[in-house]
């Protein structure tokens, strides 16, 4: 079959490119030439390392058809875990503190939704006030007893910075990319989310799967714990729900990459779009531009706006 | 005791599904080499029973004995191990994976290194099918979502293959596949044969199963009747054994010439489409079944999403001469009386985890609206209740899920609800895709009421005999251009159509 060549598709590619470039050349002139800078992308990149392990656990949990809002509770109260065992243990303290409460509690959520068949999302609900509520008590309790919330001290938050934030990063673009698209457990979690009938019929064993979905979703919200007491030196305890807001950037991120995916495989996406997310939050601040609010009205834009290209789309069959 | 005669022998099979006895004592044998079929009305227990030999089900009682041994596969995996594999009447892909991911899904370890899926093995193993049974080569490359009903079919019958099956079971399978691909199963079955392994299938065009089978077994209501040997038996035997009455009337015409009205309902101009039909102009008249024939991929099913709206138009224009405007997209069609029902009854057609009577009731909403846009429950129920019977659908009742009806009896939903509206203009792709005699004789018969009172009928079909039965005219595609345009009449000939679309 002969292929077309698309020249409309390469002009608005082009003209995507060259309003690309003019918008960054000109937040650079606003920002006084420090938006292009090495250091300053550096800066950029280490902060897109958090929501980008959360985006790829979001990206499992996604491909499984599984909504989970309790990630944020989870990277809190595993970050407070992780702190905590730092300081005890050092960094590999740090480590298996954040990857056993990411992997324990996501693992949890998952035999909660396959054992009571409730919704994922409603289940969810409940199981981040639950984790809220934990974080809180633990606070209060060091509190109580005259100690400060957990601050993971300086000599083991190495994870957090240069270079070993980036060494780390790239561990994961590689596990990410092997688990999702180079085995039967990626495939099959794929499949599962899917359709799950189709998936039973071809043998896959679908309450396993979506164990197994758990736990490796977990794993990358543990990378997110441990990286983000490492990045951050504390995790604050949420309550009331507010900890779902902590993930929106990762989820603007699984959007976005899931417009991009048609192009670029997602896991390559999504580290691809918590950068250029975090660029534009940098962006901000360098203008300006009031944290908490107008940010936050940007982020929430952006979500609106890639969950709406996402679903464009969308096709079921074409030929 | 089994006898070794047999490769596969079943006694007693009994299987429910809550208060329906789907199989009743089935006892079964079938010798290697042998290609059997399996007739019956929709619901007449077919699939079933092929679902617990493939793994697919359990079964409650009976006994089923493979090359000498129990056998009681616990999946369908279980069952590709003991070397029987199925091609479901249903579609059986994961839509968001690649073709070649989707034969190998659920044993990917055959096409690991390392523990890694090598897309490189994937493609080795397709090719070495391919090679293993002529198939016809298909791009694995590409998400099954994104292929169409017939190819999807073939990637279906790529992963029953990769089983080395000793015994292959083709659940409707001809019904999603145009002429060439037809051929190509046929060929496909003899080769089985010589090989002296077997094939157990379903296939509602009776003709063609005497033509393939050696034997073919009967079911009604749930038993197996009989096993007769199929050159001794006639098509009108077959199907009086299957309904258990005569089918009474032709199943199609038996008029020899157009008969519709001049005035003309649908115009379709000068159209391309962004699918890629192109120069597409015809008319549709009041009270005419026009026909659409071609090979798979000659643009045949676009032409049903053409006419309702659901294509882009690059340039021409489809318009309803009825309302007097240009259908731009489904609402138009639908909220002037024009309905479609599409090949891809499961993906296209129907909400499968809603129940049957979301499903009949959904096109005729506008008609129950009352004051301040309220839906009526009580003429919604009517709709439902009198649909389900007017239509034979085979059910515990209306509020039973899609998803649990046989295929036939799906069918009826999806043509019924448009049949019961008030319409001038019906759109139906393969009408009688996986409907037994029985039902396709009750359909056809809808369809020539339906156009004696002057309902203008596009009628697209991979059935020639289909069209030659039915239609008034009959458009010839290929390569997403019209070819030919046949009136009823000395040249409604299967050769001479064939010759046009090849």
């Amino acid at each position: 079959m002969k292929k077309k060549t698309n020249i409309k598709g390469i002009v608005i590619l082009i003209a995507v490119i060259v309003v690309i470039i003019a918008g960054v050349l000109v937040i650079n002139h606003l920002c006084d030439n420090r938006f292009l800078t090495v250091s300053n992308w550096l800066l950029i990149v280490a902060g897109a390392a958090v929501p980008t392990f959360t985006a790829w656990g979001l990206s499992f949990l996604f491909a499984a058809s599984v909504t989970d809002f309790s990630i944020g509770a989870i990277v809190i109260l595993g970050g407070t875990m992780a702190g905590t065992l730092g300081n005890i243990m050092g960094i590999p303290g740090v480590i298996i503190g954040g990857l056993s409460v990411g992997i324990a509690l996501t693992l949890i959520n998952f035999l909660i939704f396959n054992i009571t068949k409730i919704p994922s999302w409603i289940a969810g609900m409940g199981m981040t006030l639950i984790y809220e509520c934990a974080g809180v008590v633990y606070s209060n309790t060091r509190l109580a007893h005259g100690k400060q919330v957990v601050q993971l001290e300086n000599q083991y938050r190495a994870l957090g910075m240069s270079p070993w934030i980036y060494v780390v990063l790239v561990i994961g673009v590689v596990i990410a990319y092997i688990l999702y698209n180079k085995t039967s457990i990626g495939v099959n979690i794929r499949a599962v989310g899917n359709n799950r009938h189709v998936a039973k019929q071809m043998g896959i064993p679908i309450v396993k799967t979506l164990i197994l979905c758990g736990v490796i979703a977990g794993f990358f919200f543990g990378c997110s714990c441990f990286l983000n007491e490492s990045y951050a030196g504390r995790s604050i305890a949420a309550s009331g729900l507010t900890s779902i807001s902590s993930i929106f950037q990762s989820l603007a991120a699984v959007l976005l990459a899931q417009v991009m995916q048609k192009k670029i495989n997602i896991v390559f996406a999504i580290p691809i779009a918590t950068i250029l997310i975090t660029a534009i939050f940098n962006a901000q601040t360098q203008l300006g531009v009031q944290s908490g609010t107008w940010q936050q009205v940007v982020l929430g834009a952006i979500v609106i706006i890639f969950g709406v290209i996402a679903q464009r789309g969308t096709k079921g069959v074409v030929k | 005791m089994a006898n070794s005669e047999y490769i596969l022998d079943i006694r007693k099979l009994n299987k429910s599904f809550g208060p329906t006895h789907a199989n009743v004592n089935i006892d079964f044998q079938l010798k290697a080499g042998e290609v059997r079929g399996l007739a019956g009305e929709n619901g007449s227990g077919k699939s079933t029973l092929l679902s617990q030999i493939a793994g697919m089900y359990g079964y409650d009682s009976g006994e089923m004995i493979l090359k000498g041994e129990p056998y009681k596969p616990s999946s369908p995996v279980d069952a590709n191990n003991h070397k029987i594999a199925i091609v479901v009447q249903e579609l059986g892909m994961i839509s968001n994976l690649p073709a070649g991911v989707n034969i190998f899904l659920g044993k990917t370890k055959k096409c690991t290194k390392f523990g890694l899926i090598n897309n490189g093995l994937i493609k080795k193993e397709a090719a070495q099918l391919a090679e293993r049974w002529n198939m016809p080569k298909i791009d694995l490359n590409i998400p099954a979502g994104y292929m169409n009903i017939e190819h999807r079919k073939m990637v279906e019958l790529y992963r029953a293959l990769s089983a080395d099956p000793d015994i292959l079971i083709l659940d409707e399978v001809t019904q999603s596949l145009s002429q060439d691909n037809r051929k190509f199963l046929y060929g496909l079955i003899e080769q089985f044969k010589a090989e002296g392994r077997s094939v157990i299938l379903i296939s509602h065009d009776i003709e063609e199963m005497i033509d393939i089978t050696d034997t073919i077994s009967i079911l009604r209501d749930g038993e197996l009747l009989e096993t007769v040997n199929s050159s001794e038996i006639t098509s009108d035997d077959l199907k009086q054994k299957m309904v258990g009455r005569k089918i009474e009337g032709d199943y199609y015409r038996s008029d020899n010439a157009p008969d519709y009205h001049d005035e003309v309902l649908l115009k379709v101009q000068d159209v391309d489409t962004e699918a890629g039909l192109e120069n597409i102009s015809f008319e549709l008249h009041k009270g005419e079944i026009l026909g659409f024939c071609g090979l798979s991929d000659s643009g045949i099913h676009d032409i049903g999403k053409l006419a309702y709206g659901l294509e882009k138009l690059k340039k021409g224009r489809v318009h309803l001469a009825t309302a007097d405007i240009d259908i731009k997209n489904q609402e138009d069609a639908l909220s002037h009386r024009v309905g479609y029902a599409p090949k891809d009854r499961d993906t296209d057609a129907l909400m499968m985890d809603a129940t049957i009577w979301d499903n009949f009731t959904l096109p005729s909403l506008q008609e129950v609206k009352g004051p301040v846009a309220k839906l009526s429950t009580a003429k919604m129920n009517k709709i439902a209740e009198d649909a389900v019977v007017e239509y034979q659908v085979k059910c515990t009742s209306s509020q039973q899920t899609m998803r649990e009806l046989s295929g036939g009896n799906k069918q009826k939903v999806n043509l019924g609800r448009w049949m019961l509206k008030d319409l001038d203009v019906l759109i139906v792709d393969c009408p009688t895709r996986g409907v037994d005699v029985g039902v396709k004789a009750y359909l056809y018969g809808c369809l020539r009421a339906a156009k004696a009172n002057n309902l203008g009928i596009l009628m697209i079909t991979d059935e020639l005999a289909e069209a030659i039965g039915m239609c008034d005219n009959i458009i010839v595609m290929k390569d997403n251009r019209i070819v030919k345009e046949i009136e009823r009449g000395p040249e409604f000939k299967e050769e001479i159509i064939i010759e046009v679309m090849i």
